[in-house]
């Protein structure tokens, strides 16, 4: 392999921080490669993110006005790998980054590694790194077999880095194809926030907690003062507390933030394994000898109801005195 | 173990069915060594009718591409109206097996669905997005993959439990799905290379917090000493 594809995931226009990081990862990889780097971005808006991309150090920036969904997009990323030869295309970790990224690799029979947090590049040749089992084991995986290959990589762990790109805008052909999938409708629920999946910093919830409210008030004004997200344990969103999109564990989302708080959170394995990767932990919680206090970095035994406000309101002041 | 992500996509079979009453029917398809069939069975159990176990050599070891192209063969066998899939495995983790079985299938797909109704040869579901929801649909044959918010996945009754000993789980091997291609470990396009261990988080500092106000202090300490503040 010796280009490389970034997909960019985009929402009327404003690219998802995962996706630039895949750019600015793409140029890394293609210059190890000795070859392109390439992006792709389709559907509504793309236009509008092309000219966000152009701050980024691409050579190409290839556009599709298709709006077909997941369908538009991987017709577009198969095009232009088409064009380039030989590439790995990258795709964010996301939902959307998934669906285009594994459609991908099944229609071009080739490899695909998911949640990579590091590349070994040896020749023409791209390895993936990725923690698996929760983190217990850190795998690597050769693609190999085919011209092409696929890596989802895990947001937050590449940097996303603008320079004064000139990358050239290239528009992709329609297709007139149909799309196989109609989209009836796009609902908000929720104002839209930084995921966990992609913030710096988690602030999250747990049994601890006792109910929904400390999710849209304490947790969240700490979050807030980081710039970061809300997220919550099996237990709270098991109790119905805060919604399924915040769960980090087993059977949540597993990120790597550079600092997780975890208040009113035991620590039990399956939270353990989607967040054991965070740079920084901190624990606050009423018992010093929870489960948690063997990997945090610091716990605070304490009331969390009466810490949480506290430290936000001393965050904030740093943050103001630094401003 | 029965993936839990599964149980949500067999549930969601169950009640679909449940809910036609048209004699539609429920079948298990699993790529698993032999010894996975008392996990098929578990299946069998919560209701469905019958089941397909895929187990060779030649298909052990597979990567996520040597997986689809094998399960997409057994399915395409099935000749089935609706493929239903959970989101993801909890030992792998990736969740691009449903999109990938879509495209070899040559279904439309429909991932991350939390409702799933089917009507008028469409399926219908409320696809789960970062800030909420959106609607999409497709014609049928399609792949629709389920999370976790989708049900709650029934425990198998003793009724169930006795009635699975007597229903059918067809054993296949490589050469009943005409595979053409080598899959497995020899023919993965993402190869194991290395595996290694991660170094232990050890234990950190544990400050005793009577008083909150000191307690904040020092968390702030702490942010400032690792340069968060």
């Amino acid at each position: 392999m010796q280009n490389v594809i970034a997909f960019i995931e985009h929402k009327h226009g404003t690219i998802r921080r995962s996706s630039l990081e895949a750019a600015t990862q793409a140029r890394t990889l293609a210059d190890q490669l000795g070859g392109k780097a390439h992006a792709v971005v389709a559907g509504p808006g793309a236009a509008q993110a092309a000219e966000t991309l152009k701050k980024y150090p691409l050579d190409q920036i290839h556009v599709s006005d298709e709006d077909r969904f997941i369908d538009g997009a991987v017709d577009a990323v198969e095009s232009v790998a088409k064009a380039a030869g030989p590439s790995l295309v990258l795709v964010g970790n996301t939902m959307i980054g998934r669906d285009v990224g594994s459609r991908f690799a099944a229609r071009a029979d080739c490899g695909i590694n998911a949640d990579v947090v590091d590349f070994k590049t040896d020749g023409g040749e791209v390895s993936c790194v990725m923690p698996k089992l929760g983190g217990l084991v850190i795998t690597t995986c050769k693609l190999t077999g085919s011209d092409y290959g696929v890596a989802a990589i895990r947001p937050n762990v590449f940097t996303a880095k603008e320079t004064s790109g000139a990358a050239e805008i290239v528009q992709i052909a329609s297709s007139g194809k149909a799309s196989t999938v109609t989209v009836e409708d796009e609902i908000e629920e929720a104002a839209a926030e930084l995921g966990v999946e992609e913030a710096s910093v988690v602030v999250s919830g747990g049994r601890g907690m006792g109910g929904p409210e400390p999710f849209t008030t304490i947790l969240k004004d700490l979050a807030e003062a980081f710039g970061g997200a809300v997220g919550a344990s099996r237990a709270a969103v098991d109790a119905g507390w805060v919604s399924h999109g915040h769960q980090v564990g087993q059977t949540g989302k597993t990120i790597s933030p550079q600092l997780y708080i975890a208040v009113g959170i035991s620590g039990a394995i399956q939270h353990k394994v989607g967040m054991r990767t965070s740079e920084t932990i901190i624990a606050i919680n009423k018992d010093a000898n929870a489960p948690i206090a063997e990997f945090a970095d610091l716990l605070v035994a304490g009331d969390a109801f009466a810490i949480v406000p506290e430290l936000t309101k001393l965050v904030r002041d740093a943050k103001a005195a630094h401003a | 173990m029965l993936n839990p992500f599964d149980e949500y996509a067999i549930e969601a079979a169950l009640q679909l069915k449940e809910k036609l009453n048209d004699g539609s029917t429920v079948t298990i398809v699993s790529m698993t060594p032999a010894s996975g069939k008392e996990i098929v069975r578990k299946a069998l159990a919560m209701g469905a009718d019958d089941a397909v176990m895929l187990s060779d050599d030649a298909v052990a070891g597979s990567d996520l591409w040597g997986t689809a192209v094998a399960l997409a063969a057994t399915i395409k066998a099935q000749s089935p109206d609706l493929v239903i899939t959970g989101t993801q495995s909890t030992d792998a983790i990736s969740g691009d097996l449903p999109g990938m079985l879509a495209e070899k299938l040559g279904f439309p797909g429909l991932t991350y669905a939390r409702t799933l109704e089917v009507a008028d040869g469409r399926v219908r579901v409320q696809r789960e997005t970062e800030t909420g929801y959106m609607t999409i649909s497709a014609a049928l044959p399609a792949v629709v993959s389920v999370t976790k918010s989708a049900n709650e996945p029934r425990y198998p009754s003793l009724k169930g439990i006795m009635g699975a000993k007597k229903k059918e789980i067809k054993q296949l091997a490589a050469a009943d799905i005409g595979l053409t291609v080598a899959v497995g470990t020899g023919g993965a396009k993402a190869q194991l290379t290395d595996l290694a261990t991660p170094p232990a988080r050890s234990k950190g500092q544990v400050v005793q917090a009577p008083d909150p106000a000191e307690g904040a202090k020092a968390i702030v300490q702490f942010l400032k000493e690792r340069k968060f503040l």
